[in-house]
């Protein structure tokens, strides 16, 4: 008899699970059991959505054949327990369902500060696709948007936002945008680039109360007293792990779900993947990290050896159309710096040096041989050699030592 | 496609060449197959001619005070200053400093206005610094400056001496020849006799590399020699010589060990070049500027005269002392009497050629004295005594030794009138007038060249802007002066005939100088006169000069000089001194005003630097690559250091060509004191004591831009023009370059696309405007890690589809990169030639089938030789 294996979940986590175990032959049974009405799209294209760049269906992840086929899935229904004794789970459709397996994919929600009023109508996230489509049926026009968080994610929504047609502005907590990719002279460059399609940004900011009017938010009251308009908030201010089921059912749990290099759970036959995760101090909200996770897990289920998941330093794009970021590495090192500048295109380049390895690239409208430097910092390759061309990519990189192995 | 034959105006070669053009420009230009002197060869400068004809450069209006202005007004001043000053301070103090590159009609014209009409002969002109020696050696020998020899002469003699010149760089079609003459003729010996292995050296069944300036030496112990061993014609020596017992005197103690011991030869080379002298008929000395310029540069010449004299050997095909000139038309100059010491038409300041031409000039204000030589008019200049003086087309402020001085002078000097076709000259900085001439291409006249051999330079295009005919602007001021009736030339044919006409004038075989067979050329015949040889008296064909034993001296005999040779005297010693060397490079011209034009002339040798060989690097602690400064004649210069094992222990070679327009420090004049022969008064260009150091750089640079920009500040730098823009090499001793450079180019860091390496001291700017690249700067703590020249370099002709960011990187990731040019002509590097040896070529005739390099001027030749030999060795080693 085929082991019966339930997902909790089916986000993007769940996606790339399926994905991994599809290009195995195996006999598995699979359930996944999700709370949204969609199943495995790919959320990061939500800001798409919103723009009106994408629709729905662009973001279907699992082609027909991994769908239809021996995976079962459960959409529209929570899971409300999970008993680890006898290896079922209840859902809030009154089912119990049995496993031989488990998997906690339960993913992350939007960390929301704790302010007064935070229900009332006009505040928002950017999680789901309703929420894209909800968003998309508010009256853009003359209406004002703020974004509180000027992270990717802050920065993505706030770019579909404006597309959409609001006047939007980024509330940002620190000097500099994505300051734990970038560095401030890329930060700025990106605000530039952001500007240039619309957006306008409040750095060093926070948001200390939201002005109503007719239970309706009218405004924002910011920690300088100031006040500014605001039709529509949308909080980006991070992600919390959404471990209250797996810490319900038993599992130990810290800020997410914590699980082990395989990922393993605390308990037997009970796996966790993707945002509700932590591994050692670790959470994750890349799709890098998360990928590796489910092709970890996937030879888990299937019984196959093979290495562990690993740490290390995810490179971090920016999805917004035109607008290149990509960061790798550990941005506040001390080190030697190379910058390149070019302040009419936009192009900002920062490789960061230490002790003759590259450790940090910052890459702020020209991304190109981003992965080249992603190899080079993960490897930690003595870069003293070439040097002088690092930041001109790999291609002029090899001409140059073949040139000079020719001389 | 029209095409027009003119002559060269380069080197004293004077090549014919073709010019093709189309309406609206010139196309190309390439060797006269019908010219006498080149046979339809051409050196790569000549072949670049076409490139010159720009207006980049040009002076296209007169400037006065540095303000544009009229004609009229200029033209108006000019009479009014000279007037003036020769009415308040005599006519001692006006001055014209001419030069040979202008057309004969223009010296003319000049010399005739000075010596016939303002009572001064203050006319001298750069040919002092290139073959006054030779001038004087041949009137102290033959009674009048005749050069007894031809380009066939050079080809037919079975011993070649080459002394004192490179002419494999400086003449290249004439070594051309023989090379050619030489493969053909398996016996004919080649002697090249020059204190460095130069290219020349390439066909030399011997060199003799003996001390600089060691000449009259060998040449003197060679008159000893033939004596002692009873070789001479004394047939001959009897008959048509006077003076020969005293040269033999005054030679007497120079036997071959003493010769050795003060050239430092070999004595088994001496008395092979000796033995070969004494035996061969048909010899030639072939001597330019290693001879002239000299201290004691006339007796040089007299010593190689001597040993022709002694043996008979000349008047004779195939024989002949063959002093060849370093400008297109020094040698119409002579004629004319464009030095301070002649007259006119080959006439002095005796009573009697006074007279003559008093009367035929109808002189109102004859010259009775000699005027001042270059050297002197300056110094004349300094002290206060010339107050007017006038300079076409020469740029003294870089040429003539101890520039500092000529610049302090041309400072002193009340009113300096430049006639020039370049606006940038360092001499130009000087003038309170600058007047515009026109230039090649532009012009009509006639030059004369090397062997007596006069051509006609004629215009393929009307001159640009505002500039005019040498000769017309003198006439301009002749007339405001009073003297429209003397100068009433309408065309350069009216004032060639009066030249030639000058020349008959009461000549009756006087003057071996007569051309009166020219006197009534039409200007039909004028337009389309062929080159024609002098002497041609209006009586019929002249047989060979001097054939018949018959001289210009009062007696009629050729005058034995008695020759005491002399070292030139180093002035202080130290450890870090050298002895100075000069000379030209093989695609450069003069000081570069036009040759600088051409970025594929800059190709050879680039960048100012001097050359010392490789162990004397050593010894003095430098390596190749370095800057170094010179110290000497309390100036200095600065400079890269070549390294060039064909120059001796304790010597250092600098090209002449640089000035303020393209390097800093680095007028190689400045280092020259004023030292000059007593009887031409030609500079000692090739000998100075100097100081060699190395200079610390923290910084190089190199900047491809548009525009031009000079740095005075900087340790060290230096500019050649590429295909449509300029590279800037530089190098700073300490602080930063960036900002300095960024300045002259308009420029900020923030306004550039820039990428910086600060650990490293790696910074790199690009500045592009309206899609095209403005400049790329790079700099860095090491020069090897700044972009290859040839990436740089091609720069301008890119069209922009590389973005900058890409620029930044400094190469060209698909390209592979073919090196140093060797061959101008078909631009070929270096790279490309080691490749093509190690795919097995393995002669010259190899690479030129695969490459074509060598094929055109053939002046690069011998260096693809060493390629081949250098890589072969390799390979077996």
């Amino acid at each position: 008899m085929s082991q019966q294996i339930i997902i909790v979940g089916a986000g993007m986590a769940t996606a790339y699970l399926l994905q991994a175990l599809a290009r195995h032959q195996h006999d598995l049974r699979i359930t996944v059991i999700g709370d949204e009405p969609e199943a495995c799209y790919n959320r990061v294209m939500l800001s798409a959505v919103l723009a009106g760049e994408s629709v729905a269906q662009d973001l279907q992840m699992l082609d027909t054949q991994v769908g239809a086929g021996a995976v079962n899935f459960i959409t529209g229904t929570r899971v409300e327990s999970v008993q680890l004794d006898n290896k079922t789970v209840c859902t809030d459709k009154g089912e119990t369902l049995g496993y031989d397996r488990l998997v906690m994919a339960t993913g992350a929600s939007v960390h929301k500060p704790d302010l007064e009023n935070s229900w009332v109508g006009g505040v928002q996230e950017l999680r789901t696709l309703r929420d894209a489509q909800r968003l998309r049926n508010i009256a853009s026009h003359g209406a004002t948007a703020v974004v509180v968080g000027g992270g990717l994610l802050g920065l993505e929504a706030a770019d579909g936002l404006n597309q959409l047609g609001f006047s939007t502005s980024v509330l940002h907590r620190r000097p500099w945008l994505m300051n734990r990719q970038l560095n401030r002279e890329g930060g700025e460059l990106l605000q530039c680039k952001l500007e240039k399609k619309g957006i306008s940004f409040r750095l060093e900011k926070s948001v200390s109360r939201l002005v109503l009017q007719r239970e309706k938010l009218v405004a924002l009251e910011l920690n300088n007293a100031e006040q500014i308009a605001c039709d529509l908030l949308v909080f980006a201010t991070g992600i919390n792990p959404n471990k209250c089921l797996s810490a319900a059912s038993g599992l130990e749990t810290d800020r997410g779900v914590l699980v082990n290099a395989y990922m393993h759970t605390s308990q037997q036959h009970c796996y966790a993947l993707g945002e509700c995760t932590q591994l050692g101090q670790q959470c994750f909200g890349l799709v890098a990290p998360v990928r590796a996770q489910a092709e970890v897990l996937a030879r888990q289920l299937l019984d196959m050896d093979g290495p562990g998941f690993e740490l290390e330093d995810w490179p971090t794009q920016l999805k917004i159309s035109g607008v290149d970021i990509f960061s790798a590495g550990q941005l506040q090192q001390p080190g030697e710096e190379l910058v390149l500048r070019d302040r009419g295109a936009g192009i900002y380049r920062r490789l960061l040096l230490r002790q003759g390895r590259l450790v940090s690239a910052v890459l702020v409208g020209d991304k190109r041989d981003a992965s080249w430097y992603r190899e080079l910092i993960h490897s930690a390759q003595d870069v003293s050699g070439f040097r002088n061309q690092l930041m001109f990519g790999r291609t002029t990189c090899e001409a140059m030592q073949t040139a000079a192995a020719a001389a | 496609m029209k095409t027009c034959n003119t002559t060269c105006p380069y080197c004293g070669v004077g090549c014919g060449v073709t010019a093709q053009r189309e309406e609206g420009g010139l196309i190309r230009v390439v060797g006269d197959d019908s010219h006498p002197a080149n046979a339809g060869r051409l050196c790569v400068k000549g072949t670049s001619l076409a490139e010159t004809l720009v207006r980049e450069g040009r002076l296209l209006h007169p400037m006065s005070a540095g303000r544009q202005t009229t004609w009229d007004h200029a033209l108006d001043l000019v009479a009014q200053r000279m007037r003036s000053v020769r009415e308040e301070f005599g006519p001692q103090a006006i001055a014209f400093y001419l030069s040979g590159q202008l057309l004969t009609e223009d010296y003319y014209v000049a010399n005739k206005l000075m010596k016939g009409f303002m009572g001064s002969a203050n006319v001298d002109t750069n040919s002092r610094l290139c073959m006054s020696s030779a001038v004087a050696g041949y009137k102290r020998a033959f009674g009048e400056d005749l050069v007894p020899c031809d380009y066939l002469d050079l080809e037919i003699c079975d011993l070649l001496l080459i002394v004192g010149s490179n002419a494999a760089w400086t003449h290249p079609v004439v070594y051309q020849r023989i090379v050619a003459a030489k493969q053909k003729n398996p016996h004919k010996r080649v002697v090249v006799i020059d204190p460095r292995r130069t290219s020349t050296c390439d066909i030399a069944d011997l060199h003799l590399q003996l001390a600089s300036g060691s000449d009259a030496y060998l040449f003197a112990g060679l008159l000893h020699y033939l004596c002692v061993k009873d070789l001479i014609k004394h047939a001959y020596v009897d008959a048509h010589t006077q003076g020969f017992t005293q040269a033999c005197e005054a030679v007497a103690d120079l036997d071959i060990s003493k010769v050795a011991d003060k050239t430092g030869l070999p004595e088994q080379q001496i008395e092979t070049l000796y033995s070969w002298f004494a035996a061969t008929e048909k010899t030639v000395t072939l001597y330019s500027q290693g001879i002239n310029q000299s201290a004691t540069g006339t007796d040089k010449c007299n010593a190689i005269i001597n040993c022709h004299l002694a043996t008979a050997g000349l008047g004779r095909p195939g024989c002949g002392p063959f002093s060849i000139t370093g400008q297109p038309n020094a040698m119409g100059g002579r004629e004319v009497g464009g030095l301070a010491n002649q007259l006119a038409a080959h006439m002095d300041f005796a009573e009697e050629d006074i007279d003559t031409v008093e009367r035929f000039w109808q002189a109102t204000d004859m010259a009775r004295e000699p005027g001042l030589k270059a050297v002197e008019m300056f110094q004349a200049a300094a002290e206060g005594k010339i107050r007017f003086l006038w300079i076409m087309a020469t740029n003294p402020a870089v040429s003539l030794p101890d520039t500092v001085q000529v610049r302090a002078a041309l400072e002193k000097c009340d009113f300096v009138v430049v006639s020039d076709c370049s606006a940038d000259t360092d001499t130009a900085a000087y003038a309170d007038l600058l007047l515009p001439a026109a230039g090649w291409g532009e012009k009509e006249g006639t030059v004369t060249n090397s062997e007596r051999c006069i051509s006609r330079q004629r215009a393929l295009q009307q001159p640009i802007a505002e500039a005019r005919a040498d000769w017309w602007i003198i006439k301009q001021v002749a007339s405001r002066l009073g003297y429209a009736d003397n100068f009433a030339y309408t065309s350069p044919a009216d004032i060639f005939r009066e030249h030639a006409a000058l020349s008959a004038f009461e000549n009756s075989g006087k003057r071996a100088f007569d051309i009166g067979a020219l006197a009534a050329l039409s200007a039909q015949e004028y337009a389309s006169l062929p080159p024609t040889y002098w002497p041609a008296p209006v009586d019929g064909i002249s047989g060979r000069l001097l054939a018949d034993g018959e001289f210009y001296t009062a007696s009629g005999r050729a005058q034995f000089m008695p020759v005491i040779p002399a070292m030139p005297v180093h002035s202080g010693t130290s450890d870090r001194g050298l002895s100075l060397n000069t000379g030209r490079l093989r695609d450069q011209w003069h000081t570069m005003t036009r040759t600088g034009l051409v970025p594929r002339l800059m190709r050879h040798q680039d960048f100012y630097s001097v050359a010392v060989n490789a162990r004397e690097a050593l010894r003095l602690g430098v390596n190749a690559g370095d800057v170094i400064e010179l110290r000497g004649n309390a100036a200095r210069v600065r400079a890269l250091l070549l390294i060039d094992d064909g120059l001796p222990m304790g010597q250092v070679f600098s090209p002449i060509h640089w000035s303020d327009q393209f390097s800093g420090d680095a007028c190689i004049s400045a280092l020259l004191p004023s030292v000059t022969d007593p009887v031409s008064g030609q500079p000692q260009s090739k000998f100075a004591s100097v100081q060699l150091y190395a200079l610390s750089t923290s910084l190089w640079g190199i900047c491809f831009s548009r525009d031009k920009f000079l740095l005075p500040d900087t340790l060290y730098w230096s500019r050649v023009v590429v295909e449509g823009g300029y590279l800037t090499l530089m190098a700073s001793a300490n602080g930063e370059l960036a900002p300095e450079v960024l300045s002259c180019l308009g420029a900020t860091a923030q306004r550039c696309v820039e990428y910086t390496d600060e650990n490293r001291e790696d910074y790199r700017y690009i500045s592009q405007r309206d899609g095209e690249l403005r400049f790329a700067l790079f700099i860095n703590r090491e020069r090897d890690a700044l972009p290859l020249r040839n990436w740089l370099g091609s720069l301008g002709t890119q069209s922009l589809a590389v973005e900058s960011s890409r620029l930044l990187a400094g190469m060209d990731a698909s390209a592979v990169d073919s090196g140093r040019v060797v061959c101008s002509c078909w631009e070929v590097g270096e790279n490309q030639i080691i490749q093509a040896v190690e795919k097995g070529a393995c002669s010259v005739q190899d690479l030129g089938d695969v490459l074509r390099c060598g094929t055109q001027c053939g002046s690069c030749v011998p260096e693809l030789k060493q390629l081949i030999q250098a890589r072969q060795s390799e390979q077996a080693a």
